[in-house]
């Protein structure tokens, strides 16, 4: 971990900041880095033409012009979010060579939670089975929820952890079967106004986060904050759905785009001077992926507001569509295996959910390039 | 220093669904405190049945919002709060403050407040949901000169999985057209012996962590037993040897509370006076939760 300059005046920050601002007033502090991106995309692809043609009303809804969503992958018979939360898991542990026995905390985060087709499992948390199913013998276990931003809640929870000492690695991992959403919207839109709209963007993806103990002086993670600004925590709503199995959300998609757009720029400040970094020298960011268009128009304002722009920003939502608490993981975890990314390069996640939650991760891949096969 | 209990709080009107009690249980929590909404740092909701079954956003942050706990950002003008859930059933209290115990410690926060609550989310066609309507909130901040949590151990026992179980699916329009057009229902499954395999299995737990840090049980001052099951303080008691005396008890209409239990029975205890208190919950998994408190 490198020791960044305090910020100027009291150092106060509105983000929860894993460590606190001047570090841990208990004991020693770790350093800590990724040591696995897992991923399991299933297969199936479903075209946003496809989908369209699928409405049960008429609509001059050109989502794909909208969007920019081309496809999705969806799952096929015998997956859910269980089967794609495994088939991460999994991976995540093969490109951090490392046993599921040598986890200590095991979080689950995704929103979905279907196990065994449709059926939306409570209880038990669905990380008592996946323990048992991964063999992490030893892991806390815990299911947490916290809508498109549960992935990197659980990073922020795991990091803070692995900082102390109390754990030396953990992992959060999330499936998301969630393209049940786009086919029960398709029933009910009647047109480009309908709350319903951002459910035709989802797609199904599992994804794996591995966090751990490094070497000091190791690149790694270098802030993680959170907050959440609850004023807007009404904008985007799920619950099970009556038209059939499975699920729908609400959505005041332009309210959550611009109240996510707005309140980023401040939190983004702060955690760039608690990094000691200006916007620009960062070399990735990864957005929440909701549409190509609210990547493009965040970016506008973020640039602008903060004087420079990311040296590249990471969109997948045209190929992969939203698959909500995952995307951030499957958007990293493609460019580790395309060899995008540089041991040195500084990436930013950005975590824009429900809630309004706003979530900020940069760090530095360091020794996670070589896990996919790129030595750079 | 160490993370200590401020207070805890309940709410019970039964006229609320489960986001209500848990808000209204919080506010309690925040006014025996003496604080204000503004200073939390962070809220954990744990509750499992909760209003229309919303799965989406996080229910602490709908919580966050009707209490009024920084609602609006003002950068540079302290710290916001940060809200999520945590979804472990009847342990979930206990895995909140033990985060909370961690982001404390860290110094990521200072002031943390995990509530919980479950409400029936669809009355008269949920089945085999019985547990009573109650929210639960226990505050907790790290102090310069208390013990407070020492301790935390969690176990889960999956081979007993399938002894309490619940899920949302869907169900097609009775035939004779009394439910219509179909409906996703929720069903709560309890085997009748899940009551013993929670005790045998908190027992185990709560010998484990006693061993890990060399505690005579007969040093305990009080037990903070919770599960959504009836009489399960009684039974691990008696089970670890501890006298009724010494034991949190729920009232008779809470009894079986589910995620809000801990909140409950802690509310008219006197840590400081019992010294040494041990909480353990077992919920479904089935999993347990237990921790050590130095009041």
């Amino acid at each position: 971990m490198e020791n960044h300059d305090q910020p100027a005046g009291d150092g106060a920050r509105w983000m929860a900041l894993a460590g606190g601002v001047g570090g841990s007033p208990r004991g020693a502090s770790y350093a800590c880095r990724f040591a696995g991106i897992g991923a399991c995309v299933p297969a199936g692809r479903l075209t946003t033409d496809e989908l369209m043609a699928s409405t049960k009303y008429k609509t001059d809804i050109e989502l794909e012009r909208l969007t920019g969503v081309r496809k999705r992958p969806v799952v096929r018979a015998g997956e859910d979010s269980y089967t794609l939360a495994l088939g991460a898991a999994r991976d995540a542990l093969a490109h951090a060579g490392i046993d599921a026995g040598d986890l200590d905390m095991l979080l689950v985060s995704s929103i979905s939670r279907h196990v065994g087709g449709m059926r939306i499992q409570i209880e038990p948390p669905v990380s008592v089975s996946l323990k048992e199913a991964l063999g992490a013998r030893r892991a806390i276990t815990t299911d947490i929820s916290n809508a498109c931003a549960g992935m990197l809640t659980g990073v922020f929870i795991l990091n803070d952890l692995v900082r102390q000492g109390r754990i030396r690695r953990g992992m959060v991992v999330s499936g998301e079967y969630i393209s049940e959403l786009g086919r029960n919207a398709a029933q009910e839109v009647r047109d480009v106004l309908s709350d319903q709209l951002p459910s035709l963007t989802l797609g199904d993806a599992g994804a794996a986060a591995i966090v751990e103990r490094a070497p000091d002086g190791a690149p790694g993670i270098e802030v993680a904050g959170f907050t959440t600004v609850a004023r807007h925590s009404r904008l985007c709503v799920a619950f099970p759905a009556t038209i059939g199995p499975g699920t729908t959300m609400h959505t005041k998609a332009r309210e959550i785009h611009q109240a996510g757009t707005d309140e980023a720029v401040p939190l983004l400040r702060e955690m760039l001077d608690q990094a000691g970094l200006q916007f620009g020298e960062i070399d990735y960011l990864v957005p929440h992926q909701t549409s190509v268009r609210a990547i493009r128009k965040g970016m506008e304002q973020w640039s602008q507001d903060l004087g420079a722009t990311p040296k590249h920003v990471v969109v997948t939502v045209d190929e992969l569509g939203n698959t909500s608490s995952t995307t951030l993981f499957v958007a990293l975890w493609k460019y580790l295996n395309e060899g995008r990314l540089a041991p040195g390069d500084r990436v930013m996640l950005l975590a824009l959910a429900s809630g309004l939650e706003v979530g900020i991760v940069i760090f530095r891949p360091g020794q996670l390039v070589e896990r996919y096969g790129h030595d750079h | 220093m160490g993370t200590i209990i401020e207070a805890a709080a309940t709410a019970t009107e039964s006229s609320l669904g489960a986001v209500q009690l848990a808000g209204t249980a919080a506010r309690f929590c925040l006014k025996r405190a003496g604080r204000t909404p503004d200073e939390l740092d962070l809220l954990i909701n744990v509750g499992v049945y909760l209003d229309n079954n919303i799965s989406e956003p996080a229910i602490a942050a709908l919580i966050q919002e009707d209490i009024g706990a920084n609602t609006e950002q003002h950068p540079g003008g302290g710290q916001g709060t940060f809200s999520f859930d945590v979804r472990n059933g009847a342990c979930g209290l206990l895995t909140g403050i033990y985060l909370a115990d961690g982001m404390l410690a860290a110094g990521t926060i200072k002031t943390g407040i995990v509530v919980a609550a479950d409400s029936d989310p669809d009355p008269g066609i949920s089945e085999g949901f019985v547990f009573p309507a109650v929210g639960g909130a226990i505050l907790v901040s790290a102090d310069d000169q208390r013990t407070g949590f020492t301790a935390f151990r969690f176990a889960t026992f999956p081979e007993f999985a399938g002894l309490f179980q619940s899920d949302l699916n869907w169900r097609q329009a009775a035939p004779d057209g009394t439910r219509q057009p179909g409906r996703n229902i929720l069903t709560v499954n309890v085997a009748d012996t899940y009551a013993t395999r929670a005790a045998d299995c908190a027992e185990s737990t709560t010998r484990e962590l006693a061993a890990a840090s060399a505690l005579d049980l007969d040093e305990v001052g009080l037990l903070v037993a919770t599960a959504p099951v009836p009489g399960f303080a009684g039974e691990l008691a008696r089970r670890l040897g501890i006298s009724a005396g010494r034991v949190a008890s729920l009232p008779r209409s809470l009894a079986g509370a589910h995620t809000a239990a801990p909140a409950v029975a802690l509310e008219p205890a006197n840590l400081a006076a019992a010294g040494t208190t041990i909480f353990v919950s077992a919920g479904a998994g089935i999993t347990v939760a237990a921790a050590l408190y130095r009041g």
